[in-house]
């Protein structure tokens, strides 16, 4: 108990030397909150014991940026404590040696189904902590998930605090297809955009003259003025330009940052979008035709993620089915998040740009970004451990960590226990260290048929970024 | 050598003058496996008026005592298939009815009792059907012309289905919380009736009994008369007879989950229950047998291999329940008669698979038996204990033994053995 008091103010003092991990005054609220947390552990004494966890020795990639080589990464009840290379670790914490492997954010996935049980709603009382889906998912890294308008953790075996938070999304219908809806919603916002104008008038007028009246609520579209007042995020489901610019107008028109699901033809119109603050939630992979008989640009393109996000649009990535196919490997499902993200990258998107679109932005759109979607002091300790670049093909989750504590081991579970096996000391004492920094695996590309992506990202796409990757490492294919 | 001593003095003063009634019966055979105690070579049990009165090996019997000798069988418990609903429908509905009893569905001749009471089945928990909470299962002899005479105990245990759904978890927690509701108002009057009696008033109350009021209800008729708590709401009832210890609890689970959510419902609270689990083929339940053997809970639970989800690898679940700390107690494979037929069968291949043989004995006797609440009455062979037992040619898992007879209350109602 002594030993992690002191480690508490160490390891804030620690924190703060790291100007690209915390800001200096995050710190200092870090070393107050300590002090009063050792007063309330002082009166608790032994009651409730902290449980503390550090993954040691791996190349932090905390999804802000920053790339801490060699760093640890400490948990304090599930809550990130401390990371950076001065970590001091207490005796009792249980430590994952992350050596020659990278650490990332757990992956946050804005759409799932199935990976909580076969419940879709009501998740408190009916998650299934226990499922083969929610294991698959957490093997592909994947820590939270959205369904049923729902942001949940994959917590595995355990069915407390499952829900972080509902309803943060509100779909709306509002294409071209449907005049009339469009009508209503321009109808909505307009009416609750003047209530809230008359609203923010009365509270200013009413410190002098108090008989004013409070404008009158009723008649407004509770969503509307929801979305207007940045509580909710408003989602549309548009892909062809049209669409796009519509949405984008309404956003300008009113202030809010639209949510816009598919967002094909985006490239198009990407400037648009990019004043209006839009996010888009894209399937690189998505395949649409361009309208022949138009002159304009149209369809489908690679590039898509990239040229949004060169004009500001918040990228996030999804797979084109969200479910976990058991049938067989389908390799367009949601086990494929880094791989969807991957086709972003082969598109033009930066590799930080694409982690983004897979940890902190659909954390964003589900309202859950300050506890998860990137490694910072403060947030859920949510991380995965690889043993290559995310975004790479070949790359496995070696562990999954959900709240401080392995939820996924790879050689302990039967799905990928059996490729690539991890060494172990006596076969391969050197294996993970000093080799392979120039190997390429052009030939290894080639040799494994179950890689069926034929577009996806070849190694000389990011060359610098896999040290530990070898020739020796190729999947075995069963 | 104490018991060779009764049974000397008990033989010739039992025998003399039971013996016109017909009572007092030895048997002789090969083997007994008690269940409760070790297995007895050439044992001797002495039987009268339905009970067991005397077990040992090679006990001399005193002469005018009937011997039933068959040196080549082997003599263990009747059988008790504690979850079942043979020779009933399986209609099911959803409302919510602790307090209903299955027996006003059973038809005594129906032929499935005659088929398993044959297969050595002595003793059967037929259980309300439905989700939520249906009712209470009642235990039965499946011999006898009426209801009446089947009837063991009818309050056998409060059965409850339980999935992982807010539904479910809302319906266990409020029914607790209304016994929590019913104990406010057991106390509530009770400190008026304390007060009372010491202020003693002059006027006579008169008898109230109005369910779901507010105020708390009494039962007075004279002020000497002892306390009488206020009566609890029939579909109440069933749950302080669980608390109480009166009556058994059954819980179904199918999976893992459901046994998360069960443990979240009820909370802290200290229950005595049981567990029914459904086995089926992928079943995910060992993920919790940590949890549920450090309980010791009770298991019933079909003789079956499951396997790990997605894959051909076998996994012994109750081995793995039982090694965990829980207690296992099988039911037959399918609800059928001819499950209940080939139930020993099933049980051995689990043992073949790994699983203890004296605790599968016990699965099939004891272990039902405490389930239905009546293990000190029934389910091994033991002085003072029900003369339900099944005769057979051979070892009771081998697959080719045969039931040779059946004794159930000291009588054989199946068998070639009259003489």
């Amino acid at each position: 108990m002594k030993l992690a008091q002191r480690f508490g103010a160490l390891g804030a003092l620690a924190l703060a030397a790291f100007a690209f991990v915390a800001r200096p005054a995050l710190a200092q609220d870090g070393e107050k909150k300590d002090d009063k947390k050792d007063e309330a552990a002082k009166d608790k004494k032994d009651e409730k014991k902290d449980e503390w966890f550090a993954v040691t020795g791996g190349d932090v990639y905390t999804g802000t940026g920053a790339v801490l080589r060699g760093a640890t990464v400490l948990s304090k009840n599930g809550v990130i404590e401390a990371l950076g290379h001065d970590v001091e670790v207490p005796a009792e914490a249980k430590t994952l040696d992350a050596t020659g492997m990278r650490v990332y954010p757990g992956l946050v996935a804005i759409n799932s189904s199935g990976l909580f049980g076969m419940a879709a709603g009501d998740f408190a009382d009916s998650v299934d902590p226990y499922n083969q889906r929610m294991l698959l998912a957490l093997a592909s890294g994947i820590t939270t998930a959205g369904q049923s308008n729902t942001a949940l953790k994959l917590k595995r075996r355990d069915i407390k605090n499952v829900v972080l938070r509902e309803r943060y999304l509100a779909t709306l219908s509002f294409t071209n297809s449907n005049p009339s809806g469009k009508r209503e919603w321009v109808e909505k916002f307009d009416k609750a955009a003047r209530y809230l104008r008359d609203y923010r008038e009365w509270e200013e007028k009413k410190r002098d003259n108090k008989d004013l009246k409070e404008p009158n609520a009723s008649g407004v579209d509770s969503t509307a003025r929801a979305i207007l007042e940045g509580r909710v995020l408003a989602r549309f489901n548009s892909s062809s330009r049209e669409d796009l610019l519509e949405v984008a107008r309404l956003a300008q028109r009113f202030g809010f940052r639209p949510v816009i699901d598919g967002c094909v033809e985006g490239w198009t119109v990407a400037d648009e979008l990019g004043r209006a603050g839009a996010y888009a939630v894209v399937t690189p992979r998505d395949r649409r035709d361009k309208e022949e008989q138009l002159v304009r640009d149209g369809g489908s393109s690679i590039e898509n993620a990239a040229i949004l996000h060169k004009s500001g649009v918040q990228v996030c990535v999804i797979p084109s089915t969200t479910g976990v196919d058991l049938g067989g490997i389908a390799g367009r499902d949601i086990l494929h998040l880094p791989i969807e993200a991957g086709f972003a990258v082969r598109g033009g998107l930066s590799d930080q740009a694409a982690l983004e679109s897979i940890t902190i932005v659909p954390a964003r759109l589900l309202g859950v970004s300050h506890k998860v979607g990137s490694l910072e002091k403060g947030k859920d300790c949510d991380l995965i451990v690889l043993d290559g670049d995310v975004l790479h093909y070949q790359s496995l989750v070696q562990y999954t960590v959900v709240e401080g504590k392995v939820a996924y081991d790879k050689s302990a579970e039967l799905f990928y226990a059996h490729i690539r096996p991890r060494p172990t000391d006596q076969l391969a004492p050197e294996s993970r260290q000093d080799k392979g920094e120039s190997d390429e695996k052009p030939e290894g590309a080639k040799e494994t048929p179950a890689d069926k992506p034929a577009e996806g990202p070849k190694p000389e796409d990011k060359p610098e970024d896999k040290p530990e990757e070898k020739p020796e490492e190729k999947p075995k294919d069963g | 050598m104490t018991i060779l001593t009764t049974i000397l003095a008990l033989a010739p003063a039992l025998g003399g003058v039971s013996e016109p009634s017909g009572g007092l019966l030895a048997i002789k055979v090969g083997r007994a496996e008690t269940v409760s105690g070790a297995a007895i070579e050439h044992a001797v049990i002495l039987v009268d008026n339905g009970q067991i009165v005397e077990v040992g090996a090679d006990l001399p019997v005193a002469r005018g005592i009937p011997v039933f000798e068959r040196p080549d069988w082997v003599v263990m418990p009747g059988l008790v298939s504690c979850y079942t609903r043979l020779g009933v429908d399986s209609r099911a509905g959803q409302e919510f009815s602790p307090e209903a009893s299955p027996t006003p569905e059973i038809f005594p001749r129906h032929p499935d009792y005659k088929e398993v009471l044959e297969a050595g089945v002595t003793t059967i928990g037929i259980y309300p059907p439905g989700t939520g909470f249906p009712g209470h299962a009642a235990a039965l002899r499946p011999h006898g012309a009426t209801l009446a005479e089947m009837l063991v105990d009818e309050d056998a245990y409060l059965k409850v289905y339980f999935r992982a759904n807010a539904q479910a978890k809302k319906q266990v927690r409020d029914a607790w919380a209304k016994v929590d509701e019913h104990d406010e108002k057991v106390k509530k009057a009770k400190e008026k009736f304390d007060k009372d009696s010491k202020g003693k008033s002059s006027e006579k109350k008169d008898e109230e009994k109005k369910e779901g009021e507010a105020k708390p209800e009494e039962k007075k008729d004279d002020k000497s008369k002892a306390f009488v708590p206020p009566e609890a709401d029939a579909k109440i009832k069933p749950f302080l007879q669980v608390r109480d210890g009166e009556l058994g609890m059954l819980v179904s689970l199918s999976q893992a989950a459901d046994w998360a959510h069960w443990a979240d419902a009820i909370g802290e609270r200290k229950l005595d229950y049981a567990l029914r689990v459904v086995m089926t083929r992928e079943i995910d339940m060992f993920e919790v047998k940590e949890e549920i053997g450090k309980r010791g809970l009770r298991v019933v639970m079909e003789p079956q291999l499951s396997l790990v989800q997605g894959t051909m690898r076998q996994r012994n679940l109750a081995t793995e329940l039982a090694a965990a700390g829980a207690k296992i107690a099988f039911k037959p494979r399918n609800d059928t008669a001819g499950d209940h037929a080939a139930w020993l069968r099933h049980v051995g291949e689990i043992v073949g698979a790994g699983f203890s043989r004296d605790l599968a004995l016990k699965a099939v006797t004891l272990e039902p038996a405490a389930v239905l609440k009546l293990d000190k009455k029934l389910g091994s062979i033991e002085k003072g204990k029900t003369a339900n037992f099944v005769f057979l040619s051979g070892d009771p898992f081998e697959p080719s033994t045969q039931v040779m007879a059946v004794m159930l209350d000291g009588e054989f109602v199946s068998g070639e053995v009259k003489e």
